[in-house]
Protein backbone atom coordinates (compact mmCIF):
# COMPACT_ATOMS: atom_id res chain seq x y z
CA UNK A 1 0.00 0.00 0.00
CA UNK A 2 1.49 3.63 -1.34
CA UNK A 3 1.80 6.17 1.22
CA UNK A 4 -1.01 7.97 -1.13
CA UNK A 5 -3.40 5.29 -0.37
CA UNK A 6 -2.95 5.47 2.96
CA UNK A 7 -4.05 8.85 2.95
CA UNK A 8 -0.51 10.46 4.06
CA UNK A 9 -0.86 14.54 3.94
CA UNK A 10 1.94 15.79 2.84
CA UNK A 11 3.87 12.71 2.43
CA UNK A 12 4.97 13.30 -1.40
CA UNK A 13 5.55 17.23 -2.01
CA UNK A 14 3.12 16.63 -5.38
CA UNK A 15 -0.17 17.18 -5.56
CA UNK A 16 -2.21 16.14 -3.12
CA UNK A 17 -4.11 12.99 -3.00
CA UNK A 18 -8.08 13.27 -4.83
CA UNK A 19 -9.85 11.91 -1.92
CA UNK A 20 -7.79 15.12 0.04
CA UNK A 21 -9.63 17.20 -2.85
CA UNK A 22 -12.54 16.16 -2.22
CA UNK A 23 -12.87 16.42 1.58
CA UNK A 24 -10.17 19.06 2.83
CA UNK A 25 -11.21 18.92 6.05
CA UNK A 26 -8.03 19.69 8.58
CA UNK A 27 -8.92 16.84 11.12
CA UNK A 28 -6.97 18.65 13.99
CA UNK A 29 -8.53 21.84 13.89
CA UNK A 30 -11.44 20.30 13.33
CA UNK A 31 -11.67 19.15 16.90
CA UNK A 32 -9.58 21.54 18.57
CA UNK A 33 -12.41 23.47 21.34
CA UNK A 34 -11.47 26.96 22.90
CA UNK A 35 -12.89 27.59 26.26
CA UNK A 36 -14.93 30.33 24.74
CA UNK A 37 -16.71 27.14 22.56
CA UNK A 38 -16.96 25.13 26.20
CA UNK A 39 -18.77 28.41 27.64
CA UNK A 40 -20.81 28.20 24.55
CA UNK A 41 -21.72 24.68 24.42
CA UNK A 42 -22.20 24.90 28.47
CA UNK A 43 -24.64 27.09 27.97
CA UNK A 44 -26.56 25.43 25.12
CA UNK A 45 -26.42 22.54 27.85
CA UNK A 46 -27.83 24.55 30.63
CA UNK A 47 -30.65 25.58 28.60
CA UNK A 48 -31.38 21.95 27.84
CA UNK A 49 -31.61 21.22 31.52
CA UNK A 50 -33.89 24.35 32.09
CA UNK A 51 -36.16 22.93 29.07
CA UNK A 52 -35.91 19.62 31.24
CA UNK A 53 -36.89 21.08 34.34
CA UNK A 54 -39.81 22.72 33.29
CA UNK A 55 -41.13 19.86 31.41
CA UNK A 56 -40.90 17.49 34.58
CA UNK A 57 -43.01 20.30 36.29
CA UNK A 58 -45.55 20.13 33.53
CA UNK A 59 -45.67 16.72 33.42
CA UNK A 60 -46.65 16.52 37.06
CA UNK A 61 -49.86 18.83 35.89
CA UNK A 62 -51.25 16.07 33.83
CA UNK A 63 -50.29 13.09 36.08
CA UNK A 64 -51.94 15.30 38.50
CA UNK A 65 -55.07 15.59 36.77
CA UNK A 66 -56.25 11.79 36.07
CA UNK A 67 -56.15 11.19 40.42
CA UNK A 68 -59.85 12.99 41.04
CA UNK A 69 -62.06 10.50 39.50
CA UNK A 70 -64.64 8.97 42.07
CA UNK A 71 -64.10 5.07 42.31
CA UNK A 72 -66.07 2.72 44.99
CA UNK A 73 -63.58 1.09 46.80
CA UNK A 74 -65.75 -1.15 49.19
CA UNK A 75 -68.22 -1.48 52.13
CA UNK A 76 -67.65 0.46 55.75
CA UNK A 77 -68.75 -3.13 56.97
CA UNK A 78 -66.06 -4.84 55.22
CA UNK A 79 -63.68 -2.30 56.71
CA UNK A 80 -65.29 -2.02 60.17
CA UNK A 81 -64.51 -6.11 60.72
CA UNK A 82 -60.79 -6.48 59.56
CA UNK A 83 -59.58 -3.12 60.92
CA UNK A 84 -58.23 -2.07 57.43
CA UNK A 85 -59.09 -2.41 54.04
CA UNK A 86 -56.58 -3.13 50.71
CA UNK A 87 -58.00 -1.53 47.66
CA UNK A 88 -56.91 0.53 44.37
CA UNK A 89 -56.71 4.04 43.37
CA UNK A 90 -57.03 5.97 41.11
CA UNK A 91 -55.76 2.95 38.71
CA UNK A 92 -55.47 -0.60 39.21
CA UNK A 93 -52.21 -0.50 39.19
CA UNK A 94 -51.98 1.85 42.83
CA UNK A 95 -52.59 -0.07 45.87
CA UNK A 96 -54.23 2.03 48.91
CA UNK A 97 -55.09 1.12 52.22
CA UNK A 98 -57.96 2.30 54.21
CA UNK A 99 -57.83 2.29 58.18
CA UNK A 100 -60.08 3.17 60.95
CA UNK A 101 -58.40 6.03 63.71
CA UNK A 102 -58.88 4.88 67.24
CA UNK A 103 -60.67 7.86 67.43
CA UNK A 104 -63.18 6.63 64.76
CA UNK A 105 -62.10 8.79 62.00
CA UNK A 106 -61.90 6.74 58.42
CA UNK A 107 -58.30 7.29 56.89
CA UNK A 108 -56.78 6.46 53.67
CA UNK A 109 -53.47 6.56 52.26
CA UNK A 110 -51.03 5.49 49.41
CA UNK A 111 -50.17 1.36 50.36
CA UNK A 112 -46.64 2.38 48.64
CA UNK A 113 -44.06 2.89 50.99
CA UNK A 114 -42.49 6.33 50.26
CA UNK A 115 -38.61 4.65 51.09
CA UNK A 116 -38.38 1.64 48.18
CA UNK A 117 -41.58 1.05 47.46
CA UNK A 118 -42.83 -1.83 49.18
CA UNK A 119 -46.45 -2.52 50.59
CA UNK A 120 -47.27 -0.85 53.95
CA UNK A 121 -49.71 -2.51 56.65
CA UNK A 122 -51.82 -1.60 59.32
CA UNK A 123 -50.41 -2.46 62.26
CA UNK A 124 -53.40 -2.10 65.11
CA UNK A 125 -50.27 -2.29 68.12
CA UNK A 126 -47.87 0.41 66.74
CA UNK A 127 -51.40 2.76 65.81
CA UNK A 128 -49.97 3.22 62.18
CA UNK A 129 -49.28 1.74 58.65
CA UNK A 130 -45.83 -0.52 59.11
CA UNK A 131 -43.25 -1.33 56.40
CA UNK A 132 -42.13 -4.68 56.87
CA UNK A 133 -39.05 -4.34 54.33
CA UNK A 134 -37.36 -1.59 56.90
CA UNK A 135 -39.10 -1.22 59.36
CA UNK A 136 -40.29 1.88 58.43
CA UNK A 137 -43.54 3.30 60.64
CA UNK A 138 -45.96 5.78 59.58
CA UNK A 139 -48.58 7.03 61.76
CA UNK A 140 -52.47 7.33 61.00
CA UNK A 141 -51.69 10.97 59.14
CA UNK A 142 -49.46 9.44 57.06
CA UNK A 143 -46.33 10.92 58.34
CA UNK A 144 -43.57 9.09 58.80
CA UNK A 145 -42.48 8.39 62.48
CA UNK A 146 -39.60 5.58 62.76
CA UNK A 147 -37.23 4.17 60.28
CA UNK A 148 -35.99 5.20 56.93
CA UNK A 149 -38.90 6.83 55.04
CA UNK A 150 -38.98 10.74 55.13
CA UNK A 151 -41.60 11.62 52.91
CA UNK A 152 -45.54 11.04 54.23
CA UNK A 153 -47.36 8.84 52.29
CA UNK A 154 -49.74 10.23 49.73
CA UNK A 155 -53.41 10.96 50.97
CA UNK A 156 -56.76 9.40 49.74
CA UNK A 157 -59.77 11.29 50.24
CA UNK A 158 -62.96 9.21 51.00
CA UNK A 159 -66.44 9.43 50.92
CA UNK A 160 -68.82 7.67 52.81
CA UNK A 161 -72.24 7.01 51.58
CA UNK A 162 -74.68 4.84 53.92
CA UNK A 163 -72.54 1.78 53.59
CA UNK A 164 -70.62 2.17 50.69
CA UNK A 165 -67.02 4.08 50.63
CA UNK A 166 -65.63 5.99 47.60
CA UNK A 167 -62.18 7.22 46.82
CA UNK A 168 -62.63 10.78 45.30
CA UNK A 169 -58.89 11.92 45.19
CA UNK A 170 -55.59 11.11 45.55
CA UNK A 171 -53.81 14.17 47.86
CA UNK A 172 -50.05 14.10 47.03
CA UNK A 173 -47.91 15.53 49.94
CA UNK B 1 -1.05 42.35 32.94
CA UNK B 2 -1.67 42.31 29.23
CA UNK B 3 -5.40 42.36 27.87
CA UNK B 4 -4.41 38.51 26.54
CA UNK B 5 -3.31 37.02 29.79
CA UNK B 6 -6.16 38.65 31.88
CA UNK B 7 -8.47 37.31 29.30
CA UNK B 8 -6.98 33.94 29.74
CA UNK B 9 -7.28 34.26 33.58
CA UNK B 10 -10.93 35.64 33.13
CA UNK B 11 -11.81 33.09 31.09
CA UNK B 12 -10.59 30.11 32.94
CA UNK B 13 -12.63 31.43 36.06
CA UNK B 14 -15.97 31.86 33.65
CA UNK B 15 -15.62 28.47 32.66
CA UNK B 16 -15.53 27.16 36.08
CA UNK B 17 -18.10 29.00 37.39
CA UNK B 18 -20.07 27.61 34.38
CA UNK B 19 -19.27 24.12 35.30
CA UNK B 20 -20.32 25.04 38.47
CA UNK B 21 -23.61 25.66 37.20
CA UNK B 22 -24.59 22.99 34.74
CA UNK B 23 -23.34 20.38 37.67
CA UNK B 24 -26.06 22.60 40.09
CA UNK B 25 -28.48 22.46 37.00
CA UNK B 26 -27.90 18.59 36.63
CA UNK B 27 -28.74 18.02 40.27
CA UNK B 28 -31.60 19.91 40.58
CA UNK B 29 -32.95 17.87 37.69
CA UNK B 30 -32.47 14.60 39.30
CA UNK B 31 -34.25 16.20 42.32
CA UNK B 32 -37.19 17.04 40.11
CA UNK B 33 -37.70 13.69 38.03
CA UNK B 34 -37.66 12.11 41.57
CA UNK B 35 -40.28 14.36 43.42
CA UNK B 36 -41.92 13.83 39.93
CA UNK B 37 -41.63 9.89 40.83
CA UNK B 38 -42.86 9.88 44.30
CA UNK B 39 -45.66 12.57 43.73
CA UNK B 40 -43.90 15.42 45.61
CA UNK B 41 -45.23 18.10 43.44
CA UNK B 42 -45.13 21.11 45.37
CA UNK B 43 -40.74 21.05 44.69
CA UNK B 44 -40.92 20.57 40.87
CA UNK B 45 -41.94 24.53 40.18
CA UNK B 46 -39.47 25.80 42.61
CA UNK B 47 -36.75 23.39 40.40
CA UNK B 48 -37.36 25.06 37.74
CA UNK B 49 -37.36 28.21 38.67
CA UNK B 50 -33.63 27.33 40.21
CA UNK B 51 -32.91 26.31 36.98
CA UNK B 52 -34.16 29.04 35.30
CA UNK B 53 -31.86 31.46 37.26
CA UNK B 54 -28.93 29.25 36.94
CA UNK B 55 -29.04 29.55 33.07
CA UNK B 56 -29.55 33.57 33.08
CA UNK B 57 -25.97 33.36 35.36
CA UNK B 58 -24.81 31.17 32.39
CA UNK B 59 -26.49 33.21 29.63
CA UNK B 60 -24.62 36.76 31.82
CA UNK B 61 -20.97 35.36 31.49
CA UNK B 62 -21.46 33.67 28.02
CA UNK B 63 -22.47 37.89 27.24
CA UNK B 64 -19.83 38.99 28.89
CA UNK B 65 -17.61 36.51 26.93
CA UNK B 66 -18.43 37.60 23.73
CA UNK B 67 -18.01 41.61 24.88
CA UNK B 68 -14.80 41.13 26.04
CA UNK B 69 -13.87 39.11 22.84
CA UNK B 70 -15.47 42.34 20.68
CA UNK B 71 -13.99 45.38 22.54
CA UNK B 72 -10.64 43.53 23.55
CA UNK B 73 -7.92 44.64 20.55
CA UNK B 74 -6.50 42.42 18.08
CA UNK B 75 -2.91 40.22 18.72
Amino acid sequence: MTSEDEGCWGCKATAPPKWRQDFPIDWEGDHYVSRREMVKFLTLGSLLLVVANWATALASKFLHRGSHAERYIGSATALEQSGSMLFHYPTDAAPCIAARTPEGKLVAYSQVCTHLSCAVVYDKAKNGLFCPCHHGLFNLEGQPVAGPPTRPLPKVKLEQRGDKLFATELEAR
Amino acid sequence: MSVRRQGTTLFSAILILVVTTVVLQLWLLTVSVEALLSGAYKTLVPAAAGSTILLLINAGLLRYVFRFDRDAPGE
